[in-house]
């Protein structure tokens, strides 16, 4: 685990440069644009109450109260998927940099994005979904044993971009626990680019106690189509 | 004779077999009949003050999300408008609003079944 600590920080650090513009029929001025470094390990209602407050002096007043949201070459962001995860999923490796992105204040698209009118909400959501890890890699004894503050220093960790304060804790979720060899299963979801996701039971090793490789996992989640389109 | 053993839900035992074959079968026929809805087979249990539903096992498509779950318990309880629902795997987390009824079966289902429990307040927050 300690060796892995150097990755661990360079994952964590990721940012993306992201350009957010205020969307043409919400405004009848020029706004200013708005630049951003934001982590890729966070969500964004975490990263853009600076975005919101910018462009709210640009909005007319009824509209000061809609909740915020933003899309990306028309696409709807879903907040609860990882910045990462959308960056990659929307843009992917060879787009260009800065990421634009569309702010809106209006005609929230309620068939597509869940409503999140408090980071209360996005808490409740990373904690549930670290939850559901836990109960994957060691049938949730971990998290569970946890107490309030340890939970509370995860979100926090998260909220404040602070890498020591969420490893302190979160080594304990990643550690095998005393009468077990590795995790019981490993999380994975597999998100396709119309934004569904894939989610199975993925075991360490085999049956017969064979290591299995990514290159198994990727079958695992692969169609028979696209199995079908590689070879 | 050989013992008998009484077993609920013995007219599912079909469906059952079916859904523990979900996986095997969407992977070996490559055929457009995969896309037809599956069913999984869900029970639900009230938990805290949450009212009970006189039926509890559900056969749902399989690619329904939870917040049609939610939606739906929401409208056979009769709850009013602003009243919440939480719905929770294993008792321990509640699954996304998007996330589908397939992806938690595949991970928590027990004898081909998937068991939620449903509370008006965070029960396992």
């Amino acid at each position: 685990m300690a060796n892995d600590r150097e990755i661990l920080r360079e994952i964590w650090e990721g940012k993306i440069p992201v350009h957010f513009k205020l969307s043409a029929d919400e405004t009848d001025v020029e706004p200013e644009e708005y630049f951003l470094l934001i982590p890729r390990l966070s969500y964004f209602p975490l990263v853009t109450d600076k975005v919101r407050k910018h462009f709210l002096r640009f909005v007319s007043n009824e509209l000061q109260d809609g909740e915020m949201w933003m899309d990306s070459n028309g696409i709807p962001l879903k907040w609860h998927f990882p910045i990462g995860v959308l960056y990659d999923l929307l843009v992917g490796t060879d787009g260009t940099l800065p990421w634009h992105v569309t702010v809106h204040f209006s005609k929230f698209p309620d068939d597509i994005l869940i409503r999140c009118p408090n980071k209360e909400i996005v808490e409740a959501h990373f904690m549930s979904s670290l939850k559901e890890a836990d109960v994957l890699k060691h049938r949730g004894q971990v998290v569970s044993a946890m107490q309030k503050k340890d939970h509370n220093q995860l979100w926090l960790g998260l909220v404040n971009d602070k890498f020591d304060q969420f490893w302190a804790v979160n080594r304990r979720l990643m550690e095998p626990i005393p009468d077990q060899d590795g995790f019981k299963h490993i999380p994975v979801r597999c998100y396709a680019e119309d934004g569904t996701y894939q989610q199975k039971l993925v075991a360490p090793s085999t049956a017969s106690g064979q290591k299995r490789l990514l290159q198994d996992l990727l079958d695992d989640f692969s169609t028979p189509v696209r199995k079908a389109g590689k070879s | 004779m050989a013992e008998e053993s009484e077993t609920t839900g013995i007219d599912n035992s079909n469906d059952k077999d079916l859904a523990a074959n979900v996986e095997n079968l969407s992977l070996a026929n490559q055929k457009v009949e995969k896309q037809e809805a599956k069913k999984i087979d869900i029970v639900l249990h009230a938990t805290g003050s949450a009212p009970i539903l006189k039926q509890k096992k559900w056969s749902v498509d399989q690619e329904k999300p939870i917040s049609a779950i939610v939606k739906f318990i929401h409208k056979y309880l009769k709850l009013d408008p602003e009243e919440r629902l939480f719905l929770y795997i294993n008792q321990t987390f509640a699954p996304s609003p998007d996330q589908i009824i397939k992806n938690l079966y595949e991970c928590y289902g027990t004898n081909g079944k998937l068991i939620l429990h449903y509370a008006k307040t965070q029960a396992w927050g």
